[in-house]
């Protein structure tokens, strides 16, 4: 599949999270927390916007049966995954709306925290942050093993569930991070 | 030295607004891309899709209802209606509408493509199986049928159109299911044209005969 335009911005999206990260590990004190939270912040955005364009390939996929936002050829395409009756929602409800639901959490647990580092509830927030982020990784690992096992002509690899499935795992990791040092006196 | 204080203002709500707020334009963009398509049973709804092992006489393979969907249809165009009859093989009143279907099906197959989704409602007496769902659309010899009686008694003629598997009811709640039997009458696109489950929408007492001549046969 072509690398398009959306797909590359959602990339960018995470490396720049990544490096943020990775910056912040080696700062100390306040400098290093607001560049983890914003990094959390990076991730959570990227998350709501991959969430929102697969549940614009899900509207579309119903609407017209294709959808030009995915290719719906070969192993990683969406239209088998997102177009997939049986696998495309939970409840009911299209994955792409509980991304976007689960992300704005998300986004506004880590937004929070970057308004007012020092609250009193700051820690409570990181915690908050990270149970939400560990809540999601079961419903990563069912996504996972859907696409690669369950939907018509599996495997296949849908690339913005992918990008949606790793913006978690780096929110998480960030909310890990943001925790330690909370706990280990490193917060400010 | 002291640690550092909060703000004395609590952001969590500001914080909350813009979550609203960026969500919201998330959701716009979506919107403005691909508009929500409502799903359902109801008229004017897109059909709820679904996919399943079908029967079509010589065995059993995939089946998904929107590969019957001709998403270029307009109306008073080319293309195949669809009717989607929801049985269970142990109620009776499905089994005396065999005989209407194999009249329906020799009258309209030419423009309409019939499917028959077997569902097992919770009753007891009424189990199901493969074999059960053959027999019946073949007019076979199996006993079992509306409870007790020889599937190969089933009023009308054998059915030569392909019959779903949903003995464990996925597709039924999807689907709104009232009770069985029940039957809608789709658009080539999808859309479904007639639910006997909606009368103030329809000329009064219209059955479904009656639809299929309104809709297809445009009398």
């Amino acid at each position: 599949m072509a690398l398009d335009i959306p797909l590359m911005i959602f990339i960018a999206g995470l490396a720049i999270a990544s490096a943020l990260a990775l910056q912040a590990r080696s700062k100390d004190g306040e400098d290093g927390t607001r560049a983890m939270i914003d990094s959390g912040l990076v991730f959570s955005v990227v998350g709501l916007m991959s969430s929102g364009w697969t549940y614009a390939i899900h509207n579309s996929l119903l609407d017209s049966g294709e959808s030009s936002m995915c290719a719906s050829e070969g192993l990683v395409q969406c239209g088998s995954v997102i177009g997939d009756p049986e696998w495309n929602n939970l409840f009911g409800i299209p994955w792409g709306i509980t991304g976007l639901l689960s992300f704005s959490l998300l986004f506004f647990l880590f937004l929070s925290l970057r308004m007012d580092m020092h609250a009193k509830w700051a820690e409570s927030f990181t915690t908050y942050s990270l149970l939400a982020g560990l809540a999601g990784l079961p419903f990563v690992a069912f996504l996972i093993f859907i696409e690669l096992t369950q939907v018509e002509g599996a495997p296949h690899i849908c690339p913005f569930c992918t990008v949606a499935h790793l913006s978690l795992i780096g929110f998480l990791a960030t909310a890990h991070a943001l925790r330690g040092r909370k706990q280990g006196g490193m917060w400010a | 030295m002291a640690a550092p204080k909060g703000r004395d203002d609590d952001v969590r709500l500001t914080a909350a607004l813009v979550t609203v707020g960026v969500t919201s334009m998330i959701l716009m963009a979506v919107m403005l891309l691909a508009p929500v398509v409502k799903v359902g049973p109801s008229e004017g709804e897109l059909a709820p899709d679904f996919s399943a092992q079908a029967y079509s006489g010589g065995g059993w393979g995939d089946f998904r209802l929107s590969d019957l969907f001709n998403k270029s249809w307009v109306p008073g165009g080319d293309g195949d209606w669809i009717m989607v009859q929801y049985i269970d093989t142990d109620c009776p009143y499905c089994w005396s509408e065999g005989a209407m279907m194999s009249q329906l099906h020799s009258q309209w197959n030419q423009e309409v493509t019939f499917v028959t989704v077997v569902v097992e409602l919770g009753i007891q007496g009424h189990d199901s199986s493969r074999e059960e769902v053959e027999a019946f659309r073949d007019k076979t010899s199996y006993e079992g049928c509306k409870t007790n009686s020889n599937c190969a008694d089933r009023p009308g003629n054998p059915h030569s159109w392909i019959y779903i598997d949903d003995l464990n009811s996925r597709t039924s709640g999807d689907w709104e299911l009232p009770g069985t039997p029940f039957a809608a009458l789709l658009q080539p696109d999808g859309i479904v044209a007639w639910n006997p489950q909606q009368p103030g929408d329809h000329p009064e007492g219209e059955e479904m005969e009656g639809a299929l001549q309104r809709l297809v046969g445009g009398s």
